[in-house]
């Protein structure tokens, strides 16, 4: 089955490696030697297991810091060249600014919340790539809620007037993240219900996210704010 | 060194944004980079060739020009030919879209990329709902 076809008619996600590891290891030391007070040595582990001492605040100052590497979407774009071709083709709409995502382990934690991408108006048309910077051993990572599912529980707020309501925040989903491996990738649909459960390790999770379309797909409320024209080389 | 923010009309591309609005992102944006504004310029609306723009940078020089998009660029090419050539020294920053740069190389490619965008087909939200949405997502992939 293809991505596109597990994406579509099967479970609205799908997993496969990183095209180019280099590259995306390249990501992954810039933003880690971006955030290590000790450059000369960059230790993504190391910097995971600072990161659990931080508070929120400072958590959410360094992703906001973090928006201005713009260069993130495309080096994290390049690194998975094939998926995103076969997905959208050569001429792209990405996500100007990649998130790079922290979450911390332990109870009350910031995390996100039971979501579909689609409420943030990106349009029907987008797909979204989230790579974790290190091997997933523990719950640190994200459940997806198969697209089945999803809907029907999309179905079920629309038909009550509600977007990302109680029914999706409230739900009892079977929480297991995914646990994926450093150099894969999970590639979901704005249709698939995914959030982060609270995880115990001695050390954080860090990864990064895009969100991409063809240009040769209408676009929703997301314009030039969000996305930027990017072509694909060879 | 002199600062300008430009206030446009209330359609910039996609965008429908108030001057007031306007001046709040703009502010923003020179507030976390460290600009300081001097000058503020307001182009007349139905008008989208930045003409008011240029004459005050004949009088003031001005060194940084602070818009909320590139929508905000004219859109005729003969136009835009015109505003590089007379404001090649100055550098442009683009609020919404975080990027900053000057001369003929970066201004062409804001237009170009303004003009991909206005080009994009658009699926306009107030007339459609999540399962429409999701029925298009569906549709279009098994074509």
């Amino acid at each position: 089955m293809s991505i596109q076809e597990k994406i579509v008619n099967g479970p609205g996600y799908a997993i496969a490696p990183i095209d180019d590891l280099k590259c995306f290891e390249k990501l992954r030391d810039v933003i880690t030697e971006k955030l290590q007070s000790n450059k000369s040595e960059i230790d993504i582990n190391e910097l995971r297991l600072k990161m659990t001492s931080m508070s929120k605040s400072e958590i959410n100052n360094i992703m906001i810091s973090l928006l201005s590497f713009n260069q993130a979407s495309e080096i994290m774009l390049n690194s998975c060249k094939n998926i995103v071709k076969e997905l959208a083709g050569d001429e792209v709409f990405v996500q100007r600014r990649a998130n790079t995502i922290f979450n911390l382990p332990g109870k009350d934690q910031r995390r996100q919340w039971p979501h579909y991408e689609l409420m943030s108006g990106i349009s029907p048309f987008t797909y979204v790539i989230w790579a974790p910077f290190h091997d997933l051993d523990d719950k640190g990572g994200v459940f997806y809620i198969n697209q089945t599912e999803s809907f029907e529980t999309i179905k079920k707020e629309h038909e009550q007037g509600l977007v990302n309501g109680p029914t999706i925040l409230n739900k009892n989903y079977d929480e297991k993240p995914v646990k994926l491996k450093y150099g894969e990738v999970i590639i979901f649909s704005p249709f698939i219900l995914h959030g982060n459960i609270d995880f115990n390790s001695n050390k954080a999770r860090i990864a990064c996210s895009i969100r991409f379309q063809s240009i040769d797909k209408p676009l929703m409320q997301k314009n030039s704010d969000f996305y930027k024209y990017y072509k694909i080389n060879e | 060194m002199t600062t300008a923010t430009v206030t446009t009309d209330i359609h910039i591309g996609h965008f429908k944004i108030p001057s007031n609005g306007q001046n709040m992102i703009m502010n923003d944006y020179a507030r976390r980079n460290n600009i300081s504004v001097e000058f503020v310029i307001p182009e007349p609306i139905m008008s989208n060739q930045l003409a008011t723009t240029l004459w005050c940078h004949e009088d003031y020089n001005f060194s940084h020009i602070v818009l909320c998009s590139i929508h905000q660029l004219p859109k005729d090419k003969k136009k835009i030919e015109n505003f590089i050539k007379k404001t090649k020294d100055v550098e442009f920053h683009f609020a919404l879209e975080g990027i900053k740069g000057k001369g003929e190389f970066f201004l062409n490619n804001c237009f170009k990329e303004a003009e991909v965008f206005y080009k994009a087909k658009k699926i306009d939200s107030l007339k459609t709902d999540w399962i429409e949405l999701y029925k298009l997502f569906k549709d279009s992939k098994n074509k």
